[in-house]
């Protein structure tokens, strides 16, 4: 059974209408304890056939990644979190990430952003032949509560790019 | 990849490695490239080999800050 997001919504309006002002106080932990969590009914499944070392492969990761001199931080204030999502170059360098997302503790990933974007790993496993081809793009999340725009817009949004880009494989990398 | 179970469980992915590591660090500690290496081999390995939908696969790898 696909997920009721007209049912969510109508639970996630109510959830920011009672939790807004103890949110904005900083009493984030209590109020994300009520968030209405989705529980699926269904697991979503799609064989698996091929090979990995014939196949395209890239990354998602939940760990507020931008690129600090072209892209805009995500929001970190907001009781919505921030839906929206950067690309990451294939060719990005541990020095051009900033890490935008209030929720986790990022000194583990400053030091080796390969901790929660292995983009680094891929590529030589790329040139090791045992991934056929690592994307020309990645992709990263941050902190999001607005689960109706996410599903809405933004998750199909990126699955047109991953169609278009011809990507086989998802790494998907919560944090 | 996941590292709560109760949180996993409600979520369901098809399929997903289960780490030991504390959020923020979903490939252990910084700089262990050997260890970031295998979990990503792990990773390929199981999409070849999980064949039911829902398996989850704890990795015994472990590190603490």
């Amino acid at each position: 059974m696909p997920i009721d997001i007209e049912y969510f919504k109508s639970a996630y309006d109510k959830w920011v209408e009672e939790g807004l002002a103890e949110f904005t106080a900083g009493n984030v932990l209590d109020v994300v304890k009520r968030y209405p969590l989705i529980v699926s009914e269904d697991i979503p499944w799609t064989p698996y056939a091929g090979k990995p070392s014939e196949q395209t492969i890239a990354l998602v990761t939940s760990g507020g990644l931008y690129l600090k001199d072209s892209q805009a931080p995500f929001n970190t204030t907001s009781i919505h979190g921030d839906p929206s999502f950067r690309e990451i170059p294939k060719t990005a360098r541990r020095e051009d990430f900033g890490l935008a997302h209030a929720h986790y503790d990022h000194t583990l990933a400053e030091q080796d952003i390969n901790v929660i974007f292995p983009l680094e790993r891929l590529i030589e496993l790329e040139q090791e032949g045992i991934i056929g081809r690592v994307a020309e793009t990645h992709y990263s999340f941050s902190y999001v509560n607005d689960v109706v725009t996410l599903l809405g817009e933004c998750i199909p949004q990126l699955l047109r790019k991953l169609k278009a880009a011809e990507v086989d494989l998802l790494l998907l990398v919560p944090v | 990849m996941g590292n709560e179970p109760e949180r996993m469980a409600k979520i369901k992915p098809p399929r997903a490695l289960r780490v030991k590591f504390g959020r923020g660090s979903m490939f252990g500690e910084p700089g262990n490239v050997e260890r970031q290496r295998r979990i990503v081999m792990d990773a390929l390995e199981a999409l070849q080999t999980m064949v039911v939908p829902g398996t989850v696969r704890e990795l015994s790898y472990q590190w603490r800050r």
